[in-house]
This record gives structure tokens, sequence and C-alpha cells, in this order.
């Protein structure tokens, strides 16, 4: 890790109550994450990976404790405030993909571009070069449903970079994936980690993509073990 | 290992079929309620058209009158003497009552007990009356029913006697006029200005005079006997009744005259005829196809009428008027199938609309009991039973109200809507389940990709294939055959299978209209697309992908479009009918009001017509001699056409002044004729007998007839099928004045002003017809039958614009939540949301009711409207547009509150919850 963090957590708990039933999904949760990473989250179903990762971005509003984007309290923010967040600073690249299917690839890319009003000229420009970086330059023109799933995700990816984010938070990105297209996905973003300088949060099971981060951070039960990347089962203390 | 021991029954987990029944009891309920709405409509409809149907045919045969009678007549036995004369038959009169007892027996046990007691007739021949310059004709008459003739009171002279007091009288053929003894009415003595002991001065066909006397002048008991009936005459001077112009009076015979009468004419010209008027209160639906046939078996063994044959001879129209009666109760029924079939095809729709938005609230559990092991059939019975015990429950209460509402309750209509709420569910279920167990990844092939698309547009274009042979096949058997039963005497009230096709016709063209907008939708959409992504409004875009990705849902659409075309065509049905019934009523009085005026009273038309012009409110007034059944003459045929002679260029003011159609060809009779002498006429007839160029003969009383030609089209006047219009100065200059008896009278005054006009005569007013039109057990039953499968499929329609709304609610705030993690703001979002709720239901709002209306100018000829209007022709589809607009504004306000209702509904939900719920 090198320079400011671009993200601070610190002590944030969340609580889902379903009928009489509170569960804590989680549990003071603190650490940095510094600029230009690549952070994977792991942990088993239900340890709190995907709550964390909404919590982050604005999605879901922890009980207590603070987030910081690049300065920026993301648990303070109205929802004008939030979506000129995720518009300007974080963006989000989902399981399913979430493409919309009459658009093609490219308009897919440029939708974030279009939210922000950028300009034609500099908007083609942009999806472009981001087609090209996800190498599916050659299938601008085609339809989600003309595209294979790891196709899609890739898109999915360059959407999510389209407006130049500083943080982008990856929900189980190859959770739909075969082996083989995950790990090419995986292979991308770690790829944009390093040409973009965009720092990733990824929540993934994947072996190989904890391979890939610069840091591993293991949720179990709503707490957090950290450990570094290529040493999965050394322990290191909460951060918080 | 043996196959048999793998099979097995499915095994319901009965605490997940509860448990789901309680999770999900909203859209259960919801899904009971529309069957059981349905249930009660389906089959109450039938029901209540069928009780119509019996006031129906009591209905036709009162309004038929005296042509519904059943007439039976047979020759008098002959009367030759030994010494070659002609022999008194002094018991003529039990002679005619045994015709009369004969002839009950002949009726069978059923036409009997729908017939009131018989009416002997006796008639003899018509003669002219010599006295006086008028036409003026006589006939003498004898009645008898089983206790007798009409009640009378003589009020001067006395009852009719014998001519002779011997028992046995032979009258040479040459001898002199035998007396008879007649009684005349007041009315007709004072005429006719004679009193008892005068002789009545008539002749015979061959210039024989009579010896016809007058032994008393009688006043009747109850004038509206229906004995009386049979001879009007008797009563007063009937007019018209031999022929333009003439006046006919009538002699009552006794028992004692008979004899008498017979002798005074000529052996074959007594005529007696026993007549059966029916007793309507005692006619059903089910008794009409039983007593048409014996009607038609009676008159099909009438003997020859040699003048030696006593055999029975039949005469009515009884069976004509029952089997008019049948029609047009079959073409109400077959109106009332094709909008209950339009109903249960919209409640389908709505159903499997259910059944989706229940499947996909339960995809997760389904998914997740599939993936846990259950079994495809145990969890397809859970499905089945649940579904079936709230179709079955639902239709059975439906039907209970039905039947606590209605005389009778038809479950047959029921039955689809049942299977579907008891099939849909479960199917989509299934297959829902079953897909929780498949590989969902999309294949990285781009062939096996292509070939998936390939597939689902193969089974698609299929069914749409399928549907649009099915509703050709519909419209054509629709406008071949019709709708009314082939033999009228088969229809037994209930759907035959012949009948499904052509009766599915519209909602099958309904069906079709929604898959051809369901086609084009798309297209719309991707088109408005391609024009937002090149504008710089990202909502633009975003709104318009919305509404191209969801523009090719199936079933909400079709849902939309059939219901709203249906309903939009139930309106226009509805609206035609009611526009047709008061045509019909201004066809029928042939203006606002119309004065019938009686003989004794024909002299004071013009007078009278002049004081009508003169009060207030009143328009046009136009006088005309109107002759019902009027002798007229082709080269080889008698016609019997309603003859109107009137002032032609008052007559034409009239029609422009009403929504009657006008008649330019009216303006021919006033040009000079088309042959010398011939007076121009226009001609009207239903079998074609009559057309332009024909050459008619009008007989006169003791004159040469008057030579006519057809020189255009009549008009329709009074409703009549057969119709000679003549002008009235030309007839006159032909030599045949016209004595008025009929006045016309436009304008909001026209009522006050014909209804205190101290003549006799009477008075039809339009607005009476109407009421009544309207009132009629049929028409008024389809009406409401319209106007309630209009309110029932607008409903159907918003609810399934709710449904299709609330289906694709998780999926549509999936996508605008992914929409928000991009930057969207929740205000955009509700936009976005706009976007895609919006056309479909714009489209529809816009094209539903223009479908409805093409698929009433497609049906409604077919249809028979004019059997329950009256009208002349089939009528034309009237568009009620701000009926039209009303339902495309309830779709239009429906949707405009569904954005910001669901948003309000979501607002709460965090974006990371739809987010997760979405998987």
């Amino acid at each position: 890790m090198s320079g400011e963090p671009l993200l601070r957590v610190r002590g944030v708990h969340r609580r889902f109550r379903t009928g009489p039933t509170v569960v804590h999904a989680l549990r003071g949760v603190s650490f940095d994450v510094a600029a230009g990473s690549m952070v994977a989250l792991v942990g088993r179903s239900g340890s709190g990976k995907t709550t964390l990762l909404n919590v982050i971005g604005g999605l879901d509003r922890p009980d207590a404790g603070t987030v910081h984007v690049d300065g920026t309290d993301v648990t303070t923010l109205d929802e004008d405030g939030l979506s000129r967040l995720r518009r300007e600073k974080v963006s989000y690249v989902f399981q399913s993909f979430g493409l919309i299917p009459v658009l093609s690839a490219a308009e897919n890319v440029a939708a974030p571009l279009r939210m922000a009003r950028v300009a034609p000229t500099e908007r083609e420009r942009r999806v472009a070069l981001l087609l090209e970086l996800i190498g599916l330059a050659d299938h601008a023109q085609q339809r989600p449903a003309e595209l294979s799933g790891g196709q899609q995700q890739r898109v999915a990816i360059a959407r999510a970079l389209a407006a130049s984010p500083q943080l982008l938070l990856a929900d189980e990105p190859t959770g739909q994936l075969d082996a083989e297209t995950g790990l090419s996905v995986m292979a991308l973003l770690r790829g944009i980690v390093e040409s973009e300088g965009v720092t990733v949060v990824v929540s993934t099971h994947d072996a190989v993509m904890m391979a890939l981060a610069d840091r591993v951070i293991r949720i179990h039960d709503g707490h957090l073990d950290e450990q570094a990347a290529g040493q999965p089962d050394t322990p290191t203390p909460d951060a918080g | 290992m043996n196959k048999r021991l793998t099979l097995r029954w499915p095994a319901p987990h009965w605490p997940s079929i509860r448990g789901r029944g309680r999770t999900d009891a909203g859209p259960l309920l919801l899904t009971a309620a529309v069957i059981a709405a349905v249930a009660l409509l389906a089959g109450a409809a039938p029901a209540l058209l069928r009780a119509a149907a019996d006031t129906a045919v009591q209905d036709t045969v009162r309004r038929a009158g005296n042509d519904s009678n059943v007439l039976v007549h047979a020759n008098f036995e002959r009367d030759d003497g030994p010494t070659g004369g002609r022999v008194r038959m002094p018991s003529l009169a039990e002679a005619v009552d045994n015709f009369r007892a004969r002839a009950t027996d002949a009726l069978g046990p059923d036409l009997d007990a729908a017939l009131l007691p018989p009416v002997a007739a006796v008639n003899g021949p018509i003669l002219g009356i010599t006295d006086g310059s008028e036409p003026r004709t006589f006939q003498f008459t004898y009645l008898a029913g089983d206790l007798g003739g009409p009640d009378v009171t003589w009020i001067a002279g006395s009852a009719p006697g014998p001519a002779v007091s011997d028992e046995y009288v032979e009258m040479p053929y040459d001898g002199p006029p035998w007396p008879v003894q007649v009684g005349l009415s007041e009315a007709d003595a004072a005429a006719l200005d004679l009193g008892p002991g005068d002789r009545i001065p008539v002749r015979d066909g061959q210039g024989r005079d009579k010896d016809v006397r007058i032994s008393g002048i009688y006043r009747p008991a109850d004038s509206a006997d229906p004995a009386w009936r049979l001879a009007p005459a008797l009563l007063r001077p009937v007019p018209g009744a031999d022929g333009v112009g003439t006046t006919r009076f009538a002699g009552l015979l006794s028992r004692e005259s008979l004899p008498d009468a017979r002798l005074a004419i000529d052996e074959d010209q007594l005529r007696r005829t026993v007549h059966f008027a029916p007793a309507p209160d005692a006619l059903t639906w089910d008794a009409t196809a039983a007593l048409a046939r014996q009607v038609v078996k009676l008159k099909a063994t009438s003997g020859s009428s040699s003048d030696r044959d006593r055999s029975l001879k039949w005469q009515s129209q009884l069976d004509t008027a029952l089997r008019d009666a049948r029609v047009r109760n079959s073409a109400a029924s077959a109106q009332a199938a094709v909008l209950l079939a339009g109903v249960l095809t919209a409640t389908v729709l709505v159903l499997l609309l259910a059944a989706d938005l229940l499947v996909r609230r339960r995809t997760p559990v389904l998914s997740a009991a599939r993936q846990r092991g259950a079994a495809l059939p145990d969890l397809g019975a859970e499905l089945v039973v649940e579904s079936t015990v709230v179709a079955l429950s639902a239709a059975a209460v439906g039907l209970a109200l039905a039947r606590a509402a209605a005389p009778g309750v038809s479950w047959t209509w029921a039955v689809p809507v049942v299977l579907a709420g008891a099939v849909a569910g479960p199917v989509f279920g299934t297959l829902a389940a079953a897909r929780a167990s498949r590989d969902r990844r999309q294949p990285a092939n781009p062939a096996a990709r292509r070939w998936i698309r390939a597939t689902g547009q193969l089974r698609r274009a299929a069914v749409e294939a399928a549907v649009l042979i099915a509703a050709v096949a519909a419209f054509v058997t629709l406008h071949q055959r019709g709708l009314l039963p082939v033999a009228p005497d088969g229809d037994t009230g209930e759907l035959n299978g012949d009948l499904i096709l052509p009766v599915s016709a519209l909602a099958l063209g309904a069906l079709v209209g929604a898959l051809v907008v369901l086609r084009l939708l798309p297209l719309g959409a991707r088109f408005a697309l391609r024009q937002a992504l090149r504008s710089r409004r990202p909502l633009a875009v975003f709104g318009a992908a919305q509404a191209a990705t969801t523009a090719g849902r199936a079933l909400p659409l079709l849902v939309l479009i059939s219901t709203t075309a249906l309903a939009s065509f139930a309106l226009i049905l509805g609206t035609t009918v009611t526009r047709g019934l008061t045509d019909g009523a201004w066809s029928t009085v042939g203006a606002d009001a119309r004065l019938d005026v009686g003989a004794d009273a024909e002299a004071a038309t013009p007078a009278l017509a002049e004081r009508i012009a003169g009060a207030p409110g009143v328009g046009q007034v136009v006088v005309a001699q109107v002759t019902d059944s009027a002798r007229v003459f082709t080269e080889s045929t008698l016609l019997t056409p309603r003859l109107v002679v009137v002032d032609t260029a008052a007559f034409q003011r009239l029609l422009a002044t009403t929504p009657l159609p006008d008649a330019p060809a009216l303006a021919r009779l006033t040009a000079p004729g088309p042959g010398r002498g011939d007076v121009p006429a226009l001609v009207r007839s239903s079998d074609g007998s009559l057309r332009t160029g024909t050459r008619l003969q009008l007989p006169r009383e003791g004159a040469p007839a008057i030579r006519l030609t057809a020189v255009g089209a009549a008009p329709s006047v009074g409703g009549a099928d057969d119709v000679v219009i003549v002008d009235a100065t030309a007839l006159a200059d032909a030599g045949l004045p016209a004595v008025p008896n009929t006045v016309w009278v436009t304008g909001p005054g026209a009522a006050r002003a014909v209804s205190n006009t101290g003549v006799a005569a009477d008075v039809v007013l339009r607005a009476d017809v109407l009421r009544e039109q309207r009132a009629a057990p049929l028409t008024a039953g389809l009406v409401r039958l319209a106007w309630t499968a209009a309110a029932v499929l607008l409903a159907l329609g918003l609810l399934g614009l709710m449904l299709a709304a609330a289906a694709s609610a998780s999926q549509r705030w999936q996508t605008l939540t992914r929409l928000r993690t991009l930057g969207l703001r929740p205000r955009d979002a509700r936009w976005v949301a706009a976007g895609e709720l919006l056309p479909p239901v714009v489209v529809t709002a816009v094209c539903g009711p223009l479908l409805g209306a093409l698929l009433a100018r497609l049906t409604l000829g077919p249809l028979d409207l004019l059997l329950l209007t009256g009208q002349a022709d089939d009528p034309a589809a009237v568009l009620p547009w701000w009926l039209l607009g009303l339902v495309s504004l309830a779709l239009l306000a429906a949707a405009a509150t569904v954005v910001p209702v669901e948003s309000a509904l979501r607002r709460r939900d965090r974006l990371s919850e739809v987010l997760r719920a979405g998987g």
C-alpha cells in the first residue's frame, strides 16, 4: 500500500431486523484502503461482505460509524450528495452485470458519461478507449444478449470505469462466470488498477482473485480479519 | 430396474401449501375475486336472457295481433234439394258449432293449451252498396264462440229472425232474392242513415240485387271483446278494406238468420272460419318450437280447395311469428355470447397475468425448494391443489350469487375461467421451479445464443400464426354463416358447437389486433430509443431504453389492448343499439307524432292538420293517405304494399327535418309521367318484386284501374318493407283524389299539438314508441349486458395494468437502482420509470378504442342488430367518442398514478435491499 488512504472505514455497525430477530451484519468494522490498491473482501456467505460494500458505496447507511471516500463522509450525504458521489467517485460492478439489454456495448459504457453530461465527442473517445481496454472494441455495437457472460461483465467493468471513478466496488464479479472467464475478468480488474490507478474493493470467494489483490480482508460474522495478499492463512490485527 | 418402481404419485407437502397460501393471500384473493365476479356475470347473463326470451315470445305474438291467429276454413256441405233447388238448412248454426269443435280437437293438446277458446265466423261475400256516390261495400257476418256470439244490446228493433217459419223449404235456383235479416251497429246505421225495417241496397259482383233487411240496431256490450276484431266493420265502418277510397259496412247475423244468408247468395259464397287467438301468457320459449311445428303440420295437412271438400284447411302466421321470436332470441343470445366470449378471453388473460405475478413473488421460494431437492411433480401437485381450491371456491361463490340474482344459472361459460384459474398458476410455478435447477448462464458460443433466440422466436411465431388462422376462420365463418342457427327450430338457446367459432371472432380479432400492436411496439420503442440516443438528455435515453426493454413483454400488452378493444366494442355495440332504437322509432312513426285518423273523421283531416300546424312548437305537418295492404297489380301478380298518397314536396321537407334518410327520388313524382297517362310512383319491396320500371295497376271500384310506373326507390314508411308512394296531386289528376287519414307532425310541440285534437284518431308518439322499444325484454337485456361487459372489461383492463406494473415492479426498480448506482437522482428515476410504464398504456389508449371500432365495423353486420332495433337495414356502427375517450383517460390516469404510488411504496427500500433482492 502507498499514499493517503482513499477509503477510511471506522467503527461501522449494521444490524438487520427480521421480525423479532436482529442480525448483526457488521460489528464495528474499521479499515483503510490506500488509493490505487486492490483489496479483496473474503468470507462465507452471510459474513457481511456485500453489506460492507453497500455501506462503503452509500447504498446502505450504517447504524453507527463513518465511511470516508476521498475525504467525504458518505454516511452524512443526502440522496443528491450520494448521487453526485456515485457519478464522480464511486462505481459498482455486480455479479449479474446489470447492463441495459437494448443498448449496445458502447452505449452501455457511455451511460455514466451521459449522466455526467459529457460532450458527445469526448464520450465517444472515452468509450472507444475503455472498450479497447477491456478487449471488446470489435463488439462495440453488439447488444448484451449477443455477448457471452464474460464479455458482458467486461462491459459492466468498462461502464463502471467510464466516469473515471476513484473507487470501484465489485460484488462477486465472477459469480456467474466459469473459472476461465472469471480469471480473465479478474486479470482485467488487476490491470485496471495498474493502468487507471483506480482503487478496487472486490468481494470474492475466488482464491485466484485473492492472489491478485494487494490485500485480503477476511470478514467473519461481521468482524474483520486482515491478511496480506498471498498469505491467506495469516491473520492480522483488526484495523479498528 | 423395474421402471414402475420409480414412478409414484405426487406427494404434496401440506404445510408448504398452507404456508404459501398464507403468505400470498392477497394475490390469491384477487384471483378468486376475479373468478367469482366473472362467474357471476357468465352464470347470470344467459339465464337472464333465457327468462327474457319467454317475455319476448309473448311480446312478439301480441304485436302480431290477428296475424298470429290460427284460422281453420271448411266448406259447407252442399244444399241441393231433391227437386232441383236449394234447401234451407235450419240447423246451419249447429253445423258451425260442430265445425268449431272439430277444429279444436285437431289442434292437439299443446297448441290447444296455447290458444284462447275459438270463435267461429261465417262471412258472406263482399257486396256493393248501390245507394250513394261513394264506393261502399257490405258483408254479413255470423260470430259464434263456445258461449255464443259477442253480447249486444238491441237499442232499436230486434235480433235478426228467420225469413220463413217452415222447417223445410226448397228455393229454386232462379227464384227471387232470398230475404235475410241482419242487425246493424249504431255507427254503421248512422253512416248509412238506415234503421230497423229498412233494406240495405246491395248487389253482388254479378250485378244481382240482394234482399238484406235490417231487423234492429245494436250496441256491443263490450266493444273490446276479441270476437269483434274478426269483423271490425260490425262495430263501425272500416275505410280502405276493399280498396282505396272504399268503406266497408257489415251486418250481424243470428243463429236464426244464418240459414237465410246461405240462400241469399250463391251456394259456395258463404265462408266459415274458426279463429283461434293465441294466449300470449301461455307461450314460453321452450314451447315455441313444438308449437310452430304443429302449426306447420296442420297447414300441411290442409285438404284440397275443391267445392265439395269439407276437410279442414288451416291458415296461420303464428308459426312465422314464433319463428321470428326465436330468430330474434337467437340473435340476442348470439350477440350476448359474443360479448361474453370477449369478457371470458379478457378474464383468462388477466388470470394468466395474476398467475405470473404470483409466481414471480414465489420464484425464490420455489427455486429454493427445488434446489433442496423437491420433485417437480410434488411442487406442481401442491400448486394444483391450491389453485383448484381457489378457482372452484370462487366459481361456486360467483355461480351461487348468479343463482340468487337470476332465475337460473348457466355454468358452461364459467368453465374457461375456472380452468385458467386452476391451471395457469401451477404451470407457471412448475416452470419457474424447473428453471431453478437449470444452468442459467448465457452460452459463450454465439451460435448457441442465436439458436436459443431463434427457437424462442419460432415458438412465438407459431402461437401467433395459430391465433391468426383461428381468427381468420372465425371471421370467415361469421360473415358466411352468421350467428343465427341454420334451423330456427333447432336452436336450444344454448351455445352450439358450430357457433363457437363465429362467436369467438370478436375475441380472436381483439387478440390478433393486440398481437399486431405487440409486434409494432418494440419497433416504435427502438425508433424512439434511436432518436433519444441522438439527444443530450440522459433521461430520454434511459426512459426510452426502459421502454424498449419492456416493449416485448407479451402478456401485459395483450391484456391491455384486448380489454380496451373489447370494452370499446361493447360501448360501440350498446351505443349502436341505443341509436338504432331511436332510428327505429323514427322509422316506425315517421315523425315526432303521427295521427291515424278514423274513417268517420277523414274529411276533417286537412282542417285538423292546419290547426296542428298553428300550434306552438310544431315544425312540419304533412297529411297523407296511407293504406296498408293496398291491392296493387303487376302484370301477373297481386301485391299488397303500403300505399302512401302524399304531397311530395311537403313529404320531402318533412324528411329533411328528421333523421330519416332523405329521398331525392321523391322529386320524380311531380315530374311528367314516363308513359302517357301513367302516374309516377316510388316503390320498395323486400323481395325485389317492385323495382324501377315496374308497371302497376291500382284498381278502382266501378272505374278503370289507374296505371302507375315505378320511377325510383321509395323510402321506408312506417317501417314497412313493401311501399308504393304516389304524389297526391298526380293521383287526383288521374281521377282518384286522396282522402288523407294520416298526419305526421314534427317539432318539440308535436306531442302536445296532437294530444287534444277532438277528432277520433289514434295518436302515435315517437317518444312512446322509443320507450316501448327500449323496454322490450331482449333489447333491454342486451343493452344492459353491453354496458356491464364494458364496465367489467374496463375494470379488467385497469386490473391488468396494476398487475402488470406489480409483476414488473421488482425488475424495474432493480434496473432503476442500478442506474442510481451510476448516479441517477431519485426524482429522475421516477421519470425513467414513467418512461417504461407509459408507452404501452399510451399505445393502448390510442390503439384499443381504434381496434374496438375496427372490430365493430367488421362484426356488427353479421350480428343482425336490426332484429332488435327494428331498423330497416343493418345499423352502421355508432362510435361514442366521448365514452371511448373516457376509457383511454381512465387507463392514462391509472398509469399516471402507478409511478408515484410505486415510488412512495419503495421510498423506504434501501438501494442495497433492492439489489440484494434482485440477486
